[in-house]
């Protein structure tokens, strides 16, 4: 016979452990949003004297210690817009297949699905090997944006498509009897119902997605290289943002501070580059409900 | 979608368009990291002298220089120390010379140690700095990764084997080793000369020690007193590109000694 409690006691002790777990929670929350702004300020602090608009136009001198970052940024944009064409029209692909065409096979849909959470979890420098061996010796791209930009697409199309098939799975089934008993096509009900519902989470994934992208080094020193040259064509060697910083940091003695501004950079490239996607896909979701 | 695919038709025409342009020479250099930023900035002045040529330098490790020119993927390897008796199929030319320091944390009290008791501290058979008459404290010993040629090179001067090294602490790049031993008071590494120079000067709290009373400073390496120093490679294979023949000339001639000085390395007389 369990003991008996008073009510007051109950709703007493109900009300602290609820206390205590909204407690927890918001520490926990002010704890990251610390770290974060602490991470965030230490850069800023660190990197900010060193940010003039010659930084961003100029070639780096010196190893990287003088001059400014002009052609890293351009490398590092060409090598995501690379692995992002492949990646997007790729994984969203995959991830509508996976969602909606594996019902009837879901023994297969487990396998792919299993593989892909593995390959997600593969350490990039395997990614980089890979892409070493068969973009730049066997497909002969050699050290080049396209490479490094496959070799991307590799390492993130596990991320996109799990993120797509997932928002595309929590579309609710009615929507799609619904369409089916309206006569809609495969392709509207894809294009004009479920991609759309989907765009959040699609975006979120998408935005996950250049974000590995951007921080890459491992894979990309074997693949896209460490070249400081302006590219002027796909082919051609370059270093992105993620290697300059890694190198400045860990092989050129004194380029701490070019480093910290080269971060500043890469993190407030990320930002415009995240708030871009989410105000296009914004723009996508409000068109199809108007 | 047909906006789409239209979009990377029009990628992939630039990109061979773009690779048909390419008129001049590529001469491709990979290897050791400390070597890399070296040979880039050489690497821009030469094209900016020979126009005709493109020079790609590229990063890995020593050990990946050699395997990239023996397998003919790479023009030039960069070598950051001497050759290996298995390793006389290429080609090394001598490129700059660099010393290797032992580095404490600035607030050890430790002024000095000898050989012996570098190899005992490595092997694990001193492990507190009271033993040399030092600070309470555990000794943390940091040590290279494998196939680093400073690895290679300590390994050598103090006549150990790597596998009776006993580290707590493994890294990879000189800036790496610095910044462990300057978090941790008890930790003993090594670094590239240069570097800890250079770290000293900016604050960093670590200090160098002196090897059987010559100071570990980037002159005692010029002038060749101090005793644990490397030299810094390129290697080729047995047969040279004119290319490569004339970046090799102008890379190991005193047009490029103020570059070498400006990595914090010694150039060569010759």
């Amino acid at each position: 016979m369990p003991r008996q409690y008073p009510h007051e006691v109950i709703k007493h002790m109900h009300t602290f452990r609820d206390r205590l777990i909204a407690w927890i929670s918001a520490a926990s929350v002010l704890l990251i949003t610390l770290l974060f702004l602490w991470l965030v300020l230490d850069i800023f602090f660190k990197g900010f004297a060193g940010l003039h608009w010659s930084f961003l136009t100029s070639a780096p001198l010196n190893a990287g210690r003088a001059g400014g970052i002009a052609p890293v940024i351009v490398s590092t944009l060409l090598i995501l817009g690379v692995c992002m064409l492949v990646c997007v029209p790729a994984g969203l692909a995959t991830a509508i297949h996976l969602s909606e065409y594996t019902v009837r096979n879901p023994a297969a849909a487990r396998l792919i699905r299993r593989s892909l959470d593995t390959l997600a979890g593969v350490p990039s420098i395997v990614f980089g090997l890979f892409g070493a061996s068969v973009f730049c010796d066997l497909l002969g791209l050699g050290y080049s944006i396209l490479s490094g930009g496959l070799t991307l697409a590799c390492m993130v199309l596990p991320f996109m498509i799990r993120a797509g098939e997932e928002s595309l799975r929590s579309v609710p089934q009615e929507y799609r009897l619904g369409a089916s008993a309206l006569g809609f096509s495969q392709y509207s009900v894809l294009t004009g119902i479920l991609i759309p519902v989907a765009m959040p989470g699609l975006s979120i994934g998408l935005i996950l997605g250049i974000g590995r992208a951007l921080a890459e080094t491992a894979a990309l020193i074997f693949t896209s290289g460490y070249v400081l040259r302006m590219p002027e064509s796909l082919l051609d060697s370059g270093r992105t943002l993620s290697v300059h910083i890694y190198d400045l940091a860990m092989n050129v003695s004194g380029g701490e501070a070019n480093g910290y501004t080269s971060a500043l950079v890469l993190i407030a490239i990320l930002v415009m580059i995240n708030t871009g996607a989410r105000i296009l896909t914004q723009r996508i979701v409000h068109e199809v409900h108007i | 979608m047909l906006r789409l695919i239209f979009c990377l038709n029009l990628v992939w025409l630039l990109a061979g368009c773009d690779a048909a342009d390419h008129a001049r020479e590529k001469l491709v250099i990979t290897g050791s990291s400390t070597i890399a930023p070296l040979i880039a900035d050489i690497a821009r002045r030469f094209e900016s002298q020979h126009a005709e040529y493109q020079v790609d330098v590229q990063s890995g490790g020593s050990s990946r220089g050699i395997a990239d020119v023996r397998r003919g993927v790479a023009h030039i390897g960069m070598v950051s120390r001497g050759p290996d008796s298995d390793e006389q199929d290429l080609q090394w030319y001598a490129l700059a010379r660099d010393g290797i320091g032992m580095i404490i944390h600035q607030q050890n009290t430790i002024a000095a140690l000898n050989a012996a008791q570098i190899a005992d501290i490595f092997t694990g058979r001193i492990m507190d700095w009271q033993t040399l008459g030092g600070p309470a404290q555990k000794i943390t010993v940091v040590n290279k990764a494998e196939g680093r040629s400073t690895l290679e090179v300590f390994l050598k001067f103090f006549a150990l084997k790597n596998s009776t090294i006993k580290p707590q602490v493994i890294i990879g790049e000189n800036q790496q080793g610095i910044k462990t031993v300057a978090g941790n008071i008890g930790a003993i590494g090594y670094v590239s000369i240069g570097s800890a120079e250079v770290a000293i000067a900016e604050g960093t709290a670590i200090k160098l020690l002196p090897m059987n009373g010559v100071a570990a400073s980037v002159d005692n390496v010029r002038n060749g007193s101090f005793p644990i120093a490397r030299t810094l490679h390129l290697i080729t294979g047995a047969k040279l590109t004119a290319a490569a023949r004339i970046f090799l000339d102008f890379a190991l001639s005193p047009a490029v000694h103020d570059l070498i000085e400006a990595q914090y390395f010694v150039p060569l007389q010759r």
